[in-house]
């Protein structure tokens, strides 16, 4: 029983830190209609950099400057948001798929500059070295797994409270404006281009806390850890759960995540022996049937987008 | 049957003073379970030989009556490569099924946050046959990994030093390194120069390849243009047969020093064998003692072809490892008593056993009356230090018109002479 409890708040832990990914994406693309292809960079930044920061010193690459735990990871979601200004403003000028190519490439670029630069890195080796804070305190059983989780889940809430609030305020209805019709939100005086910019940069910094409690998670990162596939999946998860919706958002990665691990553990239980070599192969079909599904029957996701009043219309106010 | 077990179990009991009644054989041993884990790559087409091979391994063993009478159960799962999904498998394993030994993983980047954030908080001993990394090593000296990793298979320090060594024999004087770009390249190019630099031979260029390139014609040119007498390739089959046709094309050397990786049958057809007349490559297995051959015929028995694959050897020896542990540890042990049990069942000085069931047979008997063992595996003699890393007799190997020949062998202590020497 304990055995299925520590299981639970593993998964738990690690998809709120996916949701709070997932939230991010839907800031940029549900509600601003940003496609960035390019997740696993800002994830990846807020990873390596709160490591980097809060990490021992290590002889093979840079980093060890063992700082408080909050301010490491501060400094991998500023890391993110640094790193999507400068993305965002050398392709925020580009529109639909060919801003999705342009992330997509600075996330590739990304994961190749992280298994290269082994001064900075390690290199394709990963980045070890990092001590999860308060260690000493709770071990390292199901007590420090608990504390963990309810740290994420209380950041998980913040993100979405102050999301939603996003979301039904004059700015959330700016971003939707934006993303339905640009010309006619600058024709009323508004400035796509910062606010896109404003947009890009928040979503992005919102990956980078994500990247940076995965980082914690495992105390590790490596290359393999931000390849496109985290990109499909955080992205197959604000599909299915609802792009436009937070609460969707946030179904979803724990939906796609739970089907992921689900599928593999039952399939490892209950598929007779000699099909158990394939279990690997049947899982990716499973999942990839999910998705198809998805995008036939309900293309606007289990949480559609609800129209949100952000002001009062009455004459008067 | 029936009264060997018997002998065995109360024998167990008896040497672990843990007050087991020894319960009389048959009926106690079908009906007990134990579990053990293993999350490897199954879905990749490399991988699902590795883990075919440690389910083979545990048949055997539970045909001759399990581990402390009881069967083992191995519960696969698929990592992906993803360390995201081997960590939720390798956490669902230890959990949920409550294994006290998990196998794998292959790729160093989904064994090392296992590693970090499941055996070693959970206290579950790991045992991987494939990721060479030597992170893991660093990891073990700073006291990280509890006593409970342990990697059948040798760290890049003997490959580099074997490929070092064969340039010196060869006489050549300056040497150009193609690599891999993933944790096991960048580690063997870098040890390989280091080595070579050592050895007072010149390394006129590392070039580091990425996986999946149409073409690598500008990082061939680059290796070239210091004119080396000979190249070293740290490379897979597939990027190896590329950059290989590119390199000869360019006018590139035929002397070629190869890691294990290339000893592969698409690489010989598709390069060309008349174009691999200087290739020597080198290899960490041995198949010298009895048991490693034994292991190659049941493995061509049972699978109808030869281990040729990445990683089989190893992966046998891992799982079988694994075992031997488990037994010397008995009934219901824990990971950290497992872990403490391997130096056992691995000592220089106990009984030699075979690699097969009837080895393991033998070993059961030997270690019920207290004794130790030494398993002599498909990869030679295994001998862990004392950050789990192995070191490994070395074979040079050439290819042939068929498939491969070995060239030299080179002992265990020469190898570790030779790598303690470029300290």
């Amino acid at each position: 029983m304990i055995g299925i409890l520590s299981y639970l708040v593993f998964f738990a832990t690690l998809a709120s830190i996916l949701a709070i990914a997932v939230l991010g994406l839907n800031l940029q693309w549900g509600n601003t209609g940003l496609f960035n292809g390019g997740v696993a960079a800002f994830f990846g930044a807020g990873a390596y950099v709160t490591l980097i920061l809060g990490g021992q010193p290590q002889d093979e690459h840079l980093g060890g400057f063992a700082l408080p735990y909050l301010v490491a990871l501060a400094g991998g979601i500023a890391a993110a948001a640094l790193l999507a200004w400068i993305v965002g403003r050398l392709t925020l000028k580009l529109r639909h798929d060919y801003l999705a190519i342009a992330t997509f490439g600075v996330a590739v670029a990304f994961e190749n500059v992280m298994r290269n630069a082994l001064w900075l890195t390690g290199g394709a080796q990963g980045l070890r070295g990092f001590e999860r804070p308060m260690r000493d305190l709770l071990g390292d059983g199901l007590n420090y797994n608990s504390v963990f989780l309810a740290f994420v889940l209380v950041l998980l809430l913040l993100v979405y409270g102050v999301l939603q609030r996003l979301a039904g305020s004059p700015f959330g209805r700016l971003l939707r404006a934006i993303r339905e019709d640009e010309d006619a939100a600058r024709s009323l005086g508004k400035m796509p281009a910062r606010i896109r910019l404003t947009a890009f940069v928040t979503g992005s910094a919102i990956m980078g806390l994500a990247g940076g409690l995965y980082g914690t998670f495992y105390a590790f990162v490596s290359p393999q850890d931000v390849l496109p596939t985290l990109t499909f999946q955080i992205w197959a998860m604000l599909i299915v759960g609802g792009a436009g919706n937070n609460r969707g958002a946030i179904a979803g990665a724990f939906l796609i995540w739970g089907a992921w691990t689900a599928s593999g553990w039952a399939l490892s239980r209950f598929a007779p022996v000699e099909a158990q070599l394939y279990t690997g192969s049947i899982q990716f079909i499973l999942i990839g049937l999910v998705i198809v599904g998805m995008l036939l029957w309900r293309p606007q996701g289990l949480f559609p987008e609800r129209l949100v009043v952000s002001q009062s219309g009455k004459p008067g106010h | 049957m029936t009264m060997k077990r018997s002998v065995h179990t109360a024998g167990l009991g008896l040497v672990l003073g843990l007050g087991l009644v020894p319960v009389a054989g048959e009926a106690m041993a079908q009906s007990c379970t134990q579990k053990i884990g293993a999350v490897l790559p199954i879905s990749v087409d490399w991988g699902r030989p590795i883990a075919e091979t440690a389910k083979f391994v545990v048949e055997q063993v539970n045909s001759v009556g399990g581990v402390a009478g009881c069967n083992i159960e191995l519960v696969l799962r698929d990592d992906q490569t993803d360390p995201k999904v081997g960590v939720d498998a390798a956490k669902a394993l230890v959990d949920i099924d409550q294994v006290p030994v998990l196998l794998g993983s292959v790729s160093s980047g989904v064994s090392m946050p296992i590693l970090t954030s499941v055996t070693v908080p959970g206290k579950v001993m790991q045992m991987s046959c494939c990721s060479s990394s030597t992170a893991f090593t660093k990891l073990a000296e700073q006291g990280k990994t509890d006593g409970l990793w342990f990697r059948t298979f040798a760290t890049s320090r003997v490959q580099a030093a074997v490929g070092a060594m064969v340039a010196r024999d060869k006489g050549y004087k300056s040497v150009a390194i193609l690599y891999k770009n993933d944790d096991w390249g960048q580690d063997i190019g870098k040890i390989v120069a280091a080595n070579l630099e050592k050895l007072g031979i010149k390394v006129t260029a590392q070039v580091a390849l990425n996986d999946a390139q149409p073409s690598y014609r500008a990082e061939v040119a680059e290796a070239l243009a210091g004119q080396p007498e000979a190249v070293y390739l740290a490379l897979y089959p597939t990027e190896g047969t590329a950059a290989v046709r590119e390199w000869l094309s360019l006018g590139g050397t035929q002397n070629m020093i190869m890691a294990n990786s290339l000893k592969s049958d698409d690489f010989r057809k598709n390069v060309g064998i008349e174009y691999l007349g200087n290739a020597v490559g080198t290899d960490t297995s041995s198949p010298r003692t009895p048991s490693a051959e034994a292991f190659v015929k049941r493995y061509v028995e049972k699978f109808g072809g030869q281990p040729n694959g990445p990683g089989l050897a190893n992966s046998y020896d891992a799982t079988m490892i694994a075992l031997l542990a488990m037994q010397a540890a008995g009934k219901d042990a824990k990971g950290p008593q497992i872990a403490a049990m391997v130096a056992k069942v691995t000592d220089p000085k106990g009984t030699p056993v075979t690699a097969d069931a009837a080895g393991f047979a033998e070993a059961t008997k030997i270690l019920a009356g207290g004794g130790t063992v030494l398993y002599q595996g498909a990869t030679g003699n295994v001998k862990f230090d004392a950050n789990g890393d192995v070191s490994a007799p070395a074979v040079v190997w050439s290819f042939t018109n068929e498939g491969t020949k070995e060239d030299t062998y080179i002992p265990l202590e020469e190898v570790d002479a030779f790598v303690a020497s470029m300290k």
